[in-house]
């Protein structure tokens, strides 16, 4: 999943990426591994679990002037949730939700 | 004449044994015998709609990953199970075979082994042979239909393993059984795996699909079997062989995601403030991800 934050002329204001997957080594170093013959065992497992809810809470902060008012009071926000198959590069968007953020009331 | 009853006796029990060896279905020695042997063209004649689907199917090339990657080649270069040459290799530097081409476990020489690891070192490499070994329809339909063999012996030749029981209108498999595991989850199971793979001298860990199954969606209450979601009914009334997703179709793939995983977005623009008169401007992006599988994303 990547979030990102952007002024409306496309200046990014943040980005995150966080990843769901299982992770394996082969428990004779501290080095994932990718490859079934090289994983001996998961050491972690960030993955979306069934009949859970994966929540997160991210935040930006926005960039402030020397008197420490905010220089930019809107941004969109946009949360893409990607899918990789076997590397980063070979990979498609699941979903994508873009949102006005404002501080603005 | 003692000795002579106690030779003639040895002899026709040597010659019966003979006679039940030569009997016994005998191991495939090269890739095209361990493919002749579980040839399922023949399965398309009636069954066309479930072979095109199956065709598509990753079962259908399991050793051909994603977009035609060769996925066996870091095997045999690259890992514990490396062999220097060809010749060295046998079932056991297979792991894989366990699930990816399980009929090798019963009907395979270490020859099949050794003509596979010769078609994966070649330069350029053979993706036709290797194309060859696939999940047929007599795999999961005879080879892997019984799970409990203690009790229910063997899969039996020319017998094909479904829902029905009943006459079935082949050739080579003139009889049709009701498997009993064939519609539960524990038949996918069976390769959709648990975890590590300790039974190898070095444990190796593939598809966990199964075990998440059964220690994450069954805890939270998930009723749903893989073949309800994976294999639902197509218009004419039968399990899709497809056996979606089919990776190498991105757009499919995409659509099956975006209807089975859920997000939902909350957003909130505030100045926060910690001390007294000093604030942060902050946005705030709430996510939540849920899905539909009965079991972790990703997995296999």
């Amino acid at each position: 999943m990547v979030v990102t934050a952007k002024t409306k002329d496309g200046k990014e204001v943040g980005s995150i990426e966080k990843n769901y997957h299982p992770q394996g080594s082969s428990c004779r170093d501290e080095k994932m591994a990718y490859g079934a013959q090289n994983k001996s065992s998961y050491i972690r497992d960030t993955s979306l679990q069934p009949l859970q809810t994966k929540a997160e809470s991210i935040e930006f902060d926005l960039p402030v002037d020397d008197k420490g008012a905010p220089t930019i009071r809107t941004v969109d926000v946009t949360v893409e949730l990607i899918y990789e198959i076997q590397n980063p590069d070979n990979k498609f968007t699941i979903t994508r939700v873009t949102r006005e953020v404002t501080l603005d009331r | 004449m003692r000795p002579m009853r106690f030779m003639l006796t040895v002899a026709i029990v040597a010659s019966a044994s003979l006679a039940a060896a030569a009997d016994a279905p005998k191991k495939a020695s090269s890739i095209d015998e361990l493919a002749k042997m579980f040839d399922s063209t023949g399965c398309r004649e009636c069954h066309q709609e479930i072979y095109t689907q199956w065709e598509k199917s990753h079962h259908a090339r399991p050793f051909m990953g994603v977009a035609g990657g060769m996925m066996l080649t870091p095997v045999v270069t690259a890992s514990a199970f490396k062999v220097e040459k060809p010749e060295q290799a046998t079932l056991k530097t297979f792991p894989c075979f366990k699930c990816h081409l399980p009929q090798a476990l019963r009907w395979a020489e270490d020859s099949v082994a050794q003509e596979l690891a010769a078609a994966l070192m070649a330069n350029p490499q053979d993706k036709a042979k290797v194309a060859k070994l696939q999940i047929t329809c007599l795999v999961c339909h005879s080879e892997t239909a019984i799970a409990h063999r203690l009790k229910d012996g063997n899969p039996e030749p020319g017998v094909i393993y479904g829902s029905k029981e009943g006459a079935h209108d082949s050739k080579t498999h003139p009889k049709m059984k009701k498997s009993v595991t064939l519609g539960q989850s524990i038949f996918c199971g069976q390769c959709h795996g648990t975890g590590p793979n300790f039974e190898f001298d070095y444990p190796v860990q593939c598809a966990t699909l199964y075990g998440s199954y059964q220690h994450n969606y069954l805890p939270a209450g998930g009723q749903k079997s893989c073949q309800e979601c994976h294999m639902a009914k197509t218009k004419d009334g039968f399990a899709d062989h497809l056996i979606a997703p089919n990776f190498d179709d991105k757009e499919a793939t995409a659509a099956l995601l975006a209807k089975s995983v859920h997000l939902t977005v909350d957003t909130l623009g505030y100045q926060w403030l910690r001390k007294a008169n000093t604030y942060t401007p902050k946005i705030v992006v709430n996510t939540r991800i849920t899905h539909d599988a009965g079991h972790r994303i990703p997995d296999g």
